[in-house]
């Protein structure tokens, strides 16, 4: 029986939650072989793959296929290791130091996977998997259309029934991997309404991938269209059932925004590394510029935000892999535990995601000038982690999403609508939920409420246990999410509110700290 | 052919380690600890003679506390058969260490011992020869290439004159430089069949004491700050002031 249902986090607080500390000594052995292979074969191909040098790209998720890094958590029955999420996820995190990479590497082990483990049937998943799963073949997953991206239901693309097949006809926009990928899950809809998903191999005549788009960022990925023209796909491909694709789509998503989470704050490693090591070699006025109290405070910041994310992100993860290690396996039972903790991973996705935003912005502040050219790394850290917060569910929609679901649950029963009263943002928290009117500002600011009291619980908890830096991290977290708290209740209620007094803020100890490590604590 | 890797638990090489205040050892609270690099080099290129030869065995041995578990299962994950810790809380030194092993290399016969020319931390560069002659084998240090024949081996080293090729008996004792592979990614498979793999614990197999003892571990003073001088007059009245030229 798990003990923090959906949502849980509102009315109760966990006496433990599932961290990285927790791994035992042979699950550290492969996170610290994924860190490895990242800094010996990827991050020293940056460069060319952003350069979009042919071949490079595949050749890497081959080889990362080779080591079991494309099925960490496959079912052992089709290919994978069956590892838990948190390790697969701990795991992807330090294979995404380079952006590129990662999104390739977690679209084919993630999002194009998990429609097929969770709701594919015996033969599908025995077809398909296993090629994934060793990196033998790259998968993509095709939701998004030109007129169709936040409302992914929306989709155009059609599906006619001929025979015992059925024509695929639309046009599929921004698909990751879709230059190198052979197995496709498509969401297409039968009737003009009834969403339904399909796994389309590459080579099924009708379906052409378009050419590449111009980027911002990631360009090492590859982000096409693919176009479906009469596209015959044999009726044992379709995945589920008629008129329920929705759910296979929508709840691969659910698993891959919290990978997303974790593969936005690899990049962060990899900034922090680059941001600590400039701060001290660069000097001025004849002081290395990481003794200068405002450069300092980055850094310590960067400390308490990375502290805030991660412990969400491996506290959702302990979560998903309790309600699946009880779930009997069946196709409802995946679709029961994937969406138990829809709120969860949002909250994860913007929270994290944010994160990396502003420190990579922050990293790139400490380059100064530097920053802003192309001869250093952060330019294009900072340009690649910009599609973060748009991709998997914009951020807006997360935030709308998150205080609606929450309500939606309490409704039902689902979920107490007490709050735990744990902290200073659960107290705002539970006055401000009953107050949430029908604007999408005060809803978002509510889900702000939600995203925070979830993380400084976690952090609380988790920090306890550690001490030291971690308990430092966590004071300083604090402070900063009671303040970002203050402000969205101030935006639910249009009232104000008066911040408790600050704990210690740790700025130099968590400097030195970042400094020394150069990465997070 | 069967190979015995002895392998020792290291704090990590690139750790910033500071020693105790007492000057008793080191402080390695929340350090790292890994397997000597050199001693990795060794297990790497026993897994390399059995991918080529499939009827090699390979057995990883390490002598020290339970924690030493962990550097065996990662031995494990390499490619090791099989591992063995000789368990044990004794100080150690290396004529102890090099006793202990001769002792299990005697009950386990290989053809080949092989391990790293010294560990990362204490920079002694002794056990593999002390074993040598314990064991009166034949021995090769630094070794950069290790070619397995028929009841014997080849070995090339690199020196200062030059490149050398030494041919040997089996039973023997080598050990290995930074220069004989690349030790490979650990596949993550590799790492579960390890859990399944034996690992067995045992009690010392000898009496030997240390010979040394450490009686004092200071970190070095810090450099006093230097200062930076205007011409090379300077620079030379300086230095003959103070007697240096
Ligand atoms: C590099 C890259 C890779 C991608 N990879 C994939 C992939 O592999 N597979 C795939 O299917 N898709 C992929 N996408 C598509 C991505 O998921 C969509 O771009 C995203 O969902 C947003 O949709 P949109 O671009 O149509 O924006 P829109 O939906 O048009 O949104 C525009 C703006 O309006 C806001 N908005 C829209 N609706 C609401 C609402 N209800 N409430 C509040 N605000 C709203 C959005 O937050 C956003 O700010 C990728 C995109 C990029 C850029």
């Amino acid at each position: 029986m798990q003990t923090e249902p959906g949502c849980g986090f509102f009315s109760h607080t966990p006496r433990s939650v599932c961290s990285p500390e927790g791994f035992h000594s042979d699950e550290r052995l492969m996170v610290e072989s994924a860190s490895q292979f990242t800094k010996g074969e990827v991050l020293p191909l940056a460069e060319r793959l952003d350069r979009q040098e042919e071949g490079l790209m595949p050749e890497l998720i081959r080889k990362a296929g080779e080591l079991g890094f494309c099925g960490v958590d496959t079912p052992e029955a089709y290919g994978g290791l069956g590892q838990s999420k948190a390790l697969a996820t701990r795991i992807l995190e330090f294979l995404s130091l380079d952006a590129s990479f990662s999104v390739t590497l977690g679209v084919t082990s993630g999002i194009a996977q998990l429609g097929l483990t969770l709701f594919g049937n015996e033969s599908q998943k025995t077809e398909h998997l296993p090629a994934l799963a060793s990196g033998e073949k790259i998968g993509a997953y095709c939701l998004s259309e030109p007129n169709s991206g936040t409302d992914a239901l929306g989709l155009e693309t059609k599906a006619v029934r001929d025979g015992d097949d059925w024509l695929l006809t639309g046009s599929k926009m921004w698909i990751s991997n879709a230059k190198w990928a052979e197995t496709f899950l498509v969401l297409a809809k039968v009737d003009g309404e009834q969403v339904t998903a399909f796994v389309v191999n590459r080579d099924t005549p009708g379906l052409t991938v378009a050419r590449e788009e111009h980027k911002l960022g990631l360009k090492g990925s590859s982000t096409a269209r693919v176009e479906l023209e009469a596209a015959r796909v044999p009726g044992k491909d379709l995945v589920y059932e008629v008129g329920k694709g929705h759910h296979v789509a929508l709840n691969a998503l659910n698993i891959g925004r919290l990978k997303l989470a974790a593969m936005s704050i690899g990049p962060v490693r990899a900034a922090l590394f680059h941001g600590t090591g400039y701060a001290q070699e660069r000097k001025q006025f004849g002081t290395f510029i990481s003794d200068f109290g405002l450069v300092r405070k980055k850094f310590a910041d960067a400390a308490a935000w990375f502290y805030g994310a991660e412990t969400a992100i491996y506290r959702t993860c302990g979560l998903l892999d309790e309600v699946f290690g009880a779930s009997d396996g069946s196709t409802a039972g995946n679709r029961a535990a994937a969406e138990e903790y829809a709120v969860e991973c949002s909250a994860c996705k913007v929270l994290a995601t944010e994160a990396e935003a502003r420190i990579i912005d922050e990293m790139l502040q400490v380059f100064g000038g530097f920053g802003f050219t192309e001869e250093f790394p952060l330019a294009r850290l900072y340009r690649d982690a910009r599609v973060s917060r748009i991709y998997e569910g914009t951020n807006e929609i997360n935030r709308a999403f998150i205080a609606d679901r929450l309500a939606r649950r309490i409704a039902s029963g689902h979920a107490l609508g007490g709050s735990a009263n744990d902290s200073f943002v659960a107290e705002l928290a539970g006055k401000a939920l009953p107050r949430v009117g029908d604007h999408q500002e005060q809803v978002g600011a509510m889900s702000d409420l939600l995203m925070l009291q979830y993380a400084v619980q976690g952090t609380a908890v988790r920090s306890a246990a550690q001490g030291g830096l971690a308990a430092m991290a966590n004071s300083r977290f604090v402070n900063w999410a009671n303040g970002e708290a203050a402000r969205a209740y101030q935006v639910v209620t249009g009232e104000s509110v008066t911040l408790p007094a600050p704990g210690p803020a740790y700025t130099d100890e968590l400097a030195s700290g970042v400094l020394e490590l150069r990465g997070p604590i | 052919m069967k190979i015995v890797v002895p392998i020792k638990r290291v704090v990590d090489p690139y750790a910033k380690v500071k020693p105790l205040a007492d000057g008793t050892g080191l402080d390695v609270a929340g350090v790292k600890f890994e397997i000597n690099p050199f001693d990795e080099i060794a297990m790497e290129e026993a897994v390399r003679i059995k991918e080529r030869d499939p009827s090699t065995y390979t057995v990883a041995v390490s002598i020290g506390g339970p924690e030493c578990e962990e550097q065996l299962r990662k031995a494990l994950a390499i490619g090791a058969d099989e591992a063995v810790l000789i368990e044990t809380t004794d100080g150690l030194d290396a004529s102890v260490i090099a006793a202990e092993l001769v002792a299990f290399v005697q009950e386990v016969a290989p053809d080949i011992v092989l391990m790293g020319k010294q560990s990362t931390d204490d920079d002694s560069n002794q056990v593999g020869q002390m074993m040598a002659a314990m064991l009166g084998w034949p021995q090769a240090t630094f070794a950069c290439k290790l070619t397995p024949g028929v009841g014997e081996v080849t070995v090339d080293r690199e020196t200062d004159s030059g490149e050398e090729s030494l041919r040997m008996k089996t039973p023997c004792v080598v050990t290995t430089d930074l220069r004989m592979n690349q030790p490979r990614y650990i596949a993550l498979p590799g790492i579960i069949k390890a859990r399944s793999k034996p690992l067995a614990k045992r009690g010392r197999g000898t009496s030997a004491s240390p010979r040394v003892r450490l009686t004092h571990l200071a970190a070095l003073p810090p450099r006093p700050p230097g200062r930076k001088v205007a011409s090379v007059d300077e620079l030379l009245t300086e230095l003959k002031s103070r007697g240096l030229v």
